[in-house]
């Protein structure tokens, strides 16, 4: 796992190598950090369906999107709109739209 | 970008899979103590009562119990298909099978034609119930992987062995029907290889991935080797039905369902090879366990003309029962009842708002050590089985009792993961 942190308002998180329900803990532990206009960028090997519902009654929003490797996860505190803005653009590169 | 969450409220109360869990290594308990009570008496030949009562309570009582209750599990976690009336429709499909399979067992060990008919009823109700259960969820399930087509197949196959054995249960119970004994290869072929393999299949290619790190099975893989099974033991059936054609049509089903066997056995080992964390993991032990006794289940059908062992039936049983299927089911149960357990707990702490509050991880549910000490156990158990499918007379009863210790650690283990989840819930209720 690899941690880097408070680049451009963006954390880091990498859970691809985690077997559940360890990627769930890890995202859950960060995310109380996340400050106004950061988001949490999380790498996983699947989608992680149980941990949306989490995120909705946390209080959190989330857009997330696979290429051919892993599978990309976005997460900021919700009416964060500075925060939405980079996750669209972080999104768009990495996803192609 | 955003896709549909799976909603948490889809997760069925624990209660659902666990009452089954809990109830299945008492069944194994039972089977020990039949062969321990009739010793080598019962491995006289594969007719006896105490065997066929024996492989009746761990095909149903554990396999069968487990893999109901996974499915209840599974069909709206994994495929977005809730089980209409969750609680209600486990509890019936729970009670039929218990009664079921202990009237069976019962019925077998005394003779007795009221037991064989009770069975019959309650068995035959319960599974269809569930057949039509699972097809219908799967209709309406919202997945399109490859495990929604896989189990529909193993709960066809379900079907033609319960209806097998309802003939061959009249057959025992009522005296105007005749009991047709040529049926009893069908209905082995359909349970073991049909049921019991197409859903290990089927499961395999969504819990290998996820919880063993491992690279996805091949797409092509996938989709054809379930086919090929499954026309390769209709063709093996049709092969049993018609004595003439017997052979050539044995041949190629067999064909088809060895080497869909042997494929799966070899990619999964592959796969295994290249999963992401090399820790050590009971539940990759009890995998390797089962694909080694399926290869050598598969070996040893395609060369028992050549070998001509007298033993060579019981010894594809112990293989494909205790070898491949029970190993499978010990070895899922070690990752599904801890991460049910700790699921529930998060979304109990979830619900009442406790969100900063420590649950436990899974090795905390479910320690190590007592895991590995039942794995040696249940290995000890069937390395005992099969020379006592060889030697009867010095190895049944030290089998038994390995095989009685092993599963009663089992149910230890996992009754102690649902204690320590009444502790948690209890103590948050109290404070």
């Amino acid at each position: 796992m690899k941690i880097d942190d408070a680049e451009n308002g963006q954390s880091f998180l990498d859970v691809s190598d985690l077997e559940p329900p360890e990627p769930l803990v890890r995202v859950l532990a960060r995310i109380d950090s996340l400050e106004s206009g950061q988001y949490l960028h999380v790498r996983h090997h699947r989608e992680p369906c149980l941990l949306y519902p989490n995120l909705e009654k946390r209080g959190f929003d989330y857009l997330s999107c696979g290429n051919d490797a892993y599978f990309h996860i976005f997460i900021w505190r919700k009416d964060d709109a500075e925060a939405e803005r980079a996750v669209r653009a972080a999104i768009g590169e990495l996803c192609q739209g | 970008m955003k896709v549909t969450a799976l909603s948490l409220e889809q997760t069925p109360p624990l209660s659902v899979p666990l009452r089954f869990f809990l109830t299945a290594p008492v069944f194994v308990v039972a089977a020990a103590i039949v062969l321990l009570w009739h010793g080598h008496a019962a491995l006289d030949s594969r007719w006896t009562p105490p065997l066929l009562a024996a492989t009746h309570f761990l095909t149903l009582g554990f396999l069968t119990m487990i893999m109901a209750g996974a499915i209840q599990q599974l069909l709206p976690v994994l495929m977005a298909s809730p089980v209409p009336r969750p609680r209600l429709t486990s509890a019936v499909i729970h009670l039929a099978l218990t009664l079921g399979t202990l009237s069976l067992g019962a019925g077998m060990l005394t003779g007795k034609g009221g037991l064989f008919l009770g069975a019959l009823v309650v068995l035959g109700a319960g599974l269809i119930f569930f057949v039509l259960m699972v097809m219908f969820c799967l209709f309406q399930a919202r997945s399109s992987h490859a495990t929604v087509f896989v189990m529909g197949l193993a709960v066809i196959a379900l079907l033609v062995t319960a209806g097998l054995g309802i003939l061959l249960a009249a057959g025992h119970g009522l005296n105007s029907v005749p009991l047709f004994r040529t049926l009893t290869d069908l209905h082995l072929l359909w349970g073991m290889l049909g049921w019991v393999g197409l859903l290990v299949i089927g499961v395999a290619y969504q819990v290998v991935p996820m919880f063993q790190l491992t690279p996805n099975y091949p797409g092509l893989l996938m989709r054809w080797l379930p086919r090929i099974l499954f026309a390769g033991l209709s063709i093996w059936g049709m092969g049993l039905l018609f004595p003439e054609e017997r052979k050539w049509l044995q041949w190629i089903g067999g064909g088809g369902v060895v080497g869909s066997f042997a494929a799966f056995s070899f990619m999964t080992l592959r796969l295994q090879q290249q999963r992401r964390r090399r820790l050590s993991d009971i539940n990759i032990d009890f995998w390797r366990l089962a694909l080694v006794c399926l290869l050598a289940a598969m070996g040893l059908w395609t060369a028992q003309g050549f070998l001509q062992l007298p033993q060579t039936e019981l010894l594809l049983g112990v293989l494909l029962v205790a070898g491949f299927a029970m190993s499978v089911v010990s070895g899922m149960l070690y990752k599904i009842v801890p991460f049910l357990v700790w699921l529930h707990l998060n979304n109990y702490m979830q619900a009442t708002g406790r969100w900063g509050e420590q649950i436990p991880n899974m090795k905390q549910i479910l320690p190590s050590q007592r895991s590995r000490l039942q794995f040696w156990l249940q290995f000890s158990a069937l390395l005992l089985l099969l020379l006592a499918a060889v030697w009867p007379g010095p190895f049944i009863r030290p089998a038994a009792l390995t095989m009685l210790a092993a599963f009663s650690l089992l149910w230890w283990n996992l009754l102690d993961g649902l204690r320590l989840y009444y502790r948690y819930i209890g103590a948050g209720e109290e404070g």
